[in-house]
């Protein structure tokens, strides 16, 4: 195997993981693991949220830089979970270039599910919490509703590349004033449990447990960089909820 | 305290679980984690008087049962880890956090911003203390490995 087909299967495999989700030391370190066992003699690999870069070297003075921007990430533990499920095998088993290629095409392709699931899936995660928050089951209906509403708002924005902070300002928004006018319109007495269901699948749980992983790994810089956004989202979810609760607090005098 | 929110952490946990795209036969295990961390949170109560004490034992426990599972399927801990922190998060106090200094209850709003954080603290300590220990075992054992074929 030829050292720039080693760099692009490592390379490929890098940009799949980091865009999938995975702590910046899973991906160094998957990455140096697979050209390791691919036969390279020395791997110096760089990966920040946003950027990985790899310095490969064989044997002499033959030697290859790397480096790609990643544009595009969002959250799928299928694909982590495959390709370092591939990494570790690539340790035990000789692969060609073509196989591993192969290989790295197959776990791309594989399906996320049906798109009616996940959008209830956001209605049935609120509705959940809305009564493990102590919600009456007619509150967790509505959480249900509201839900699977900012499930299609979030889905319809980020069509447009919208930013993640607008997203869920607009987010929290929807939630409170559905939550205020539905209670307001006298069909449930209060609004607290409905709001604190409705906000949990927009809670940062991903960022906040990964941005603690690569802190204990020793890298603060994507630790900091994923602790700020999920500090973001939160303030965002904050700030979005707050704005409609304040209007009808102060414009229609209710008391809240 | 009601044993049965232990429930409604699974449910919560497995429609997150889904969301966030874990393979199909470790959706259940993943989920199942919640389910305990909701348990460990309810036993932690009936002896602390704390939330945040209670929260680090959850954390604990739950983070313990994602290393295992770990070892167990050879998938990354964190599959596991995401999911069952879910229940632990502490939406409702970042709500009512917000909600104080809206009213203009800023001594309120501050207060409960703190016990936020205290929570969240006490989410991180948990996630560090199990996954800093889990990996000095597993280099200890690796080392004692290579040795003995040397």
């Amino acid at each position: 195997m030829t050292l720039s087909e080693i760099g692009h299967i490592a390379m490929e495999m890098g940009t799949l993981l980091l865009s999938s989700g995975a702590e910046t030391y899973r991906v160094e370190e998957s990455i140096s693991r697979v050209c390791l066992s691919l036969g390279v003699k020395e791997a110096e690999i760089f990966v920040i949220p946003s950027t990985i870069i790899i310095y490969l070297r064989k044997s002499g003075d033959e030697a290859i830089t790397r480096t790609r921007r990643i544009h595009h990430r969002a959250i799928d533990l299928t694909t982590v979970d495959q390709i370092n499920d591939l990494s570790r095998r690539l340790g035990r088993e000789k692969l060609s270039y073509l196989e591993i290629i192969k290989e790295i095409e197959t776990i791309r392709a594989i399906p996320e599910y049906p798109l009616f699931l996940q959008i209830f899936s956001t209605g049935f995660a609120a509705f959940m919490f809305a009564l493990f928050f102590n919600a009456t089951i007619k509150n967790s209906l509505f959480a249900f509703m509201i839900g699977i509403m900012i499930d299609l708002q979030i889905r319809y924005m980020a069509k447009f590349e919208t930013n993640r902070f607008f997203m869920t300002v607009i987010a929290g928004m929807l939630i409170s004033t559905v939550a205020v006018v539905v209670t307001l319109l006298g069909f449930t007495d209060s609004f607290n449990t409905i709001i604190i269901g409705s906000i949990m699948p927009l809670v940062p749980g991903l960022a906040i447990t990964q941005s603690l992983r690569d802190v204990i790994a020793g890298d603060y810089l994507a630790g900091i960089t994923k602790g700020l956004e999920a500090c973001l989202i939160a303030a965002a979810i904050a700030i979005g909820i707050a704005i409609p609760i304040s209007f009808f607090h102060s414009i229609l005098g209710v008391i809240i | 305290m009601n044993f049965i929110t232990c429930l409604y952490a699974f449910g919560g946990s497995l429609a997150f679980a889904i969301l966030m795209n874990i393979p199909k036969n470790k959706l259940v295990l993943a989920a199942f984690g919640g389910f305990i961390a909701q348990f460990t949170f309810i036993l932690g109560h009936l002896y602390f008087d704390s939330t945040v004490i209670s929260c680090f034992l959850a954390t604990l426990s739950l983070a313990f049962y994602s290393e295992v599972m770990a070892r167990q399927t050879a998938s990354p801990a964190t599959i596991y880890l995401v999911v069952s922190l879910i229940p632990l998060v502490p939406g409702s106090s970042i709500y009512y956090t917000m909600l104080y200094f809206v009213q203009g209850d800023t001594q309120t709003g501050i207060e409960t911003g703190l016990y936020t954080l205290a929570i969240a603290g006490a989410l991180s300590m948990g996630i560090i203390i199990v996954s800093s220990t889990s990996k000095l075992i597993h280099r200890i054992n690796q080392k004692r490995n290579t040795s003995q074929v040397k």
